[in-house]
């Protein structure tokens, strides 16, 4: 029994999409974390998909993700009784988590100025789309627009299509991260100095540092930066740049970054591949011995260089496309990577399921779900630490804890 | 200083690029004084890339300070310039990490290996520290030395293919996300975790986020779809299997929005009681009971024809008029915004004074990202712009490290501080 982090740490979270994997990373390292759910369950007890394809509230896959080493109680916050409950088990804890929106709780005596005034060292952290204050503070609000809202999706997608969300409800995780992090700072203080706090999260910030350079660019030159799709920054057609379609995937070159090795090494291993074409060929011999992006940029800058170079560029870009199409995908990517060359597989779930990186550091954890009669893999926590490495516990059941729980508090 | 939550803790910060650096600068504006250590022997790409702060005359500022790529992840930090190349320079490094609590880098196993810095060599030094290192694939491992970056590492975990539209190629999601909140929040999740765990026990430890785990640990559900039922899932554009409409439609044309003139709103019904308050809202309240759309499977079987009816509603509106005029019937709905906007145009941020803007010596008064997570008792803050290269060499050698005056002169001669 190695030792937990977080151990001794009660938390009870009032938690559904927006702040479970904030609680699921706090009970992973070892914090009792004690889900209060409503009666039937919340949104992500009914988000498909579900186990084998079976729909019920203790099957959802995200919400089995996202709730991994939990306790679950149900207690209806809408009576007397259950509030009352609430408070009572609210109390208990050294930390509170919660993503309804701002007021709710209190309105129901849950909220943080009362728990506060009767445990000043309680850290309650909440977890929203817009943040405890503000002008859109009451806005309704889902992780699309939380995306929308942050700058991402601009961002995001080829210019003639609407902006792309990214997968997997992002701002919500970007929120929940965030959360953790403020929630274990406020209690680091509250352990040296008995003083609680409250912990405000906006999933629209939290996700809006991903804008990578576009707030500064704005900032500092007034312009802003839009989507631009497959072709990226610069928009021609550009050898060992892209993504590029493999016999039974894609995988991505960035062949002409500054990492790894240059263009050359591409053009030996297609070469032994019998793939080369005429790339060992004037005008083509001589571009593919230089190519990289700082020569791309200089050709561009001259469009009268750019004019004779684009074509001998687009014709050195099919002969690649042609030798990638020839290799499977994961092929592709680890004897290119043997090479040196920067070749990332575009890894689909079966890919990540079998990669051989993971399972060789036994990354995924087998879960056991005696009422399933089945032990499902999970994926790992996000780090390993030395002493205190994080657990994968099985997701609890609606209401699986409820007799315990409140057991302690009679 | 003195009362917030890191008051006293000292960071050795040799990291660079995105994750390494952000992480760093979350924990200098909760009160941790964070060394960041550099060497124009290995410039931090960052530095040398745009944005770079303009000119009067329009023309882009030089040299590795006017960086806002660079700056927005560094501010509050002391920079040290230290040449790892040579052995005093890794000397100094230990010196450092005798004198410091946390440990941070990302650089690539071979050079942490190169450099002496691996865990085994420096809790020699420093028995107590926690040190965390945040390789792209792991410090093990048979793909322990795979090239990559954050670009690479969209595709290589999944999140290439299971975002955008299906009837396009897997082209990632226009920056490299994973650097931004995923990576460097979960390493400082970890090290405050271990924070705690020293101050009960004492002890140390090594943590290790190997960048693929962190960002294949997002994208758990279509990752346990696949383990669970076998389903290997694909991108799906913006649709959601419980919501319609869910998505990003058109509006009218803004030419204030500068470049960027079309405009979008997000929009998603979760709900029916949110359907029929948006036919309601768009002045249609009888396509609610249209039976193309009067349930959600209808509206998901009819999705196309869904689509192109919200947005023939959108289309004539300012964004900002359709998200008020939707948010007034508690609709969840967004504008897709711009960096302008969130700098000049939501009233929401600017109440929320998210954006602290600090006064640099060579790029002005300029935006940093506050601390999202707000604390009421001990709120976060960037103390101090990002720093010049080298900024505080002479300082941190001689007050941190403890060397005298000739040392420092001795050893900028010999070239170790470059």
């Amino acid at each position: 029994m190695t030792d937990l982090a977080l151990d001794g740490v009660r938390v009870v979270e009032f938690c559904d999409e927006i702040g479970s994997y904030c609680g699921k990373l706090l009970a992973d390292l070892g914090a009792d974390v004690i889900k209060v759910e409503p009666p039937g369950g919340g949104w992500q007890r009914h988000t498909p998909p579900y186990f084998r394809d079976e729909e019920g509230v203790d099957t959802s896959l995200q919400f089995w993700v996202h709730n991994t080493s939990k306790r679950s109680v149900v207690l209806d916050l809408e009576t007397d009784e259950g509030r009352s409950l609430a408070r009572r088990l609210a109390l208990t804890a050294h930390i509170v988590l919660e993503d309804f929106p701002p007021g709710y709780l209190a309105t129901r005596g849950l909220g943080y100025e009362e728990l506060h005034a009767e445990k000043p060292s309680l850290v309650y952290t909440s977890i929203t789309g817009f943040g405890q204050f503000g002008p859109h503070a009451q806005y309704a609000y889902s992780d699309i627009v939380g995306q929308a809202m942050g700058g991402v999706m601009t961002l995001a997608g080829e210019p003639e299509d609407p902006p792309n969300m990214i997968v997997g409800n992002q701002a919500n995780i970007c929120a929940s991260i965030d959360a953790a992090q403020g929630t274990l700072l406020a209690l680091l203080y509250a352990e040296r100095t008995g003083k609680g706090q409250h912990v405000d999260v906006s999933a629209q910030e939290a996700i809006s540092m991903a804008q990578e350079t576009a707030m500064q660019t704005w900032d500092l030159q007034k312009r802003n930066r839009v989507r631009t799709g497959e072709k990226g920054m610069i928009p021609v057609s550009l050898p060992g740049w892209g993504v590029y379609k493999a016999k039974d995937g894609w995988v991505q070159l960035m062949v002409l970054a500054p990492a790894g090795k240059d263009f050359p090494a591409l053009v030996d291993w297609m070469r032994e591949r019998g793939m080369a074409a005429d790339l060992d060929q004037e005008p083509y011999a001589s571009l593919c011995s230089q190519l990289s992006m700082p020569f791309v940029t200089q050709v561009m800058m001259n469009p009268e260089s750019a004019m004779s170079v684009i074509p001998h560029l687009v014709h050195i870009n099919e002969v690649v496309k042609a030798f990638i199409a020839t290799l499977g995908a994961v092929e592709a990517y680890e004897e290119g990577q043997r090479r040196q060359l920067l070749v990332g597989l575009v890894s689909t779930p079966k890919d990540l399921a079998e990669n051989r990186q993971l399972r060789a550091r036994n990354w995924y954890r087998s879960v056991e779900f005696p009422d399933l009669g089945a032990v499902v893999e999970f994926p790992g926590p996000p780090y390993r630490l030395s002493e205190t490495p994080a657990r994968i516990g099985r997701p609890p059941r609606l209401g699986e804890h409820t007799e315990e729980v409140l057991a302690e508090l009679r | 200083m003195a009362d917030l939550p890191l008051a006293g803790i000292r960071v050795a910060d040799f990291s660079w690029f995105g994750a390494g650096p952000i992480a760093g600068q979350t924990l200098a504006a909760f009160g941790a004084e964070v060394v960041r250590v550099e060497s124009e022997a290995k410039i931090d790409s960052l530095r040398v890339v745009q944005p770079f702060a303009m000119n009067p005359d329009g023309t882009y500022k030089t040299g590795y300070n006017v960086s806002g790529y660079f700056n927005n992840f560094n501010a509050g930090k002391l920079s040290i310039q230290l040449n790892l190349n040579t052995e005093k320079g890794q000397e100094l490094a230990y010196r450092l990490i005798e004198r410091s609590d946390i440990f941070l880098t990302n650089f690539t196993p071979r050079v942490i290996e190169k450099w002496n810095l691996r865990y085994e060599q420096i809790r020699q030094v420093n028995p107590r520290i926690i040190a965390a290192y945040a390789p792209m694939q792991g410090l093990e491992g048979p793909h322990r030395d795979f090239l990559g970056f954050g670009a690479v590492l969209t595709p290589v975990t999944g999140i290439s293919e299971l975002s955008g539209f299906p009837h396009r190629p897997p082209i990632g999601v226009g920056t490299n996300y994973p650097d931004y909140v995923v990576n460097p929040g979960h390493t400082v999740v970890a090290i405050l975790a271990a924070l705690r765990y020293r101050e009960r026990t004492g002890k140390g430890q090594l943590i290790e986020l190997p960048q693929i785990e962190s960002v294949v640990n997002v994208l758990g559900t279509a990752v346990l779809d696949y383990l669970a039922n076998g389903r290997v899932q694909t991108r799906a554009g913006n649709r959601h299997p419980t919501a319609a409409p869910h998505g990003a439609f058109r509006c009218k044309d803004d030419f204030d929005s500068i470049n960027s003139p079309d405009r979008w709103v997000a929009i998603a019904c979760r709900t029916e009681e949110q359907w029929r308050a948006l036919c309601a809202a768009f002045g249609h309240p009888e396509v609610a009971d249209d039976p193309r759309f009067a349930t959600l499977a209808a509206r998901k079987a009819n999705e196309e024809e869904l689509e192109a009816l919200v947005g023939s509603w959108t289309r004539e509106r300012k964004a900002e008029d359709v998200m008020e005029l939707l948010q007034a019937h508690g609709v969840p709905c967004g504008v897709v915004q711009n960096a302008q906007d969130l700098l000049e145009r939501d009233p929401h941020i600017k109440a929320r004074g998210y954006y602290q803007y600090l006064d640099h010596p060579e790029t002005g008064r300029s935006a940093y990202d506050g601390p999202v997570a707000r604390l009421s008792e001990t709120p976060g803050y960037h103390r101090s712009p990002a720093p010049l290269l080298g900024e505080h060499t002479w300082e941190v050698c001689t007050r941190i490290l403890g060397l005298s005056e000739e040392e420092v002169a001795d050893l900028l001669a010999e070239g170790v501080l470059t």
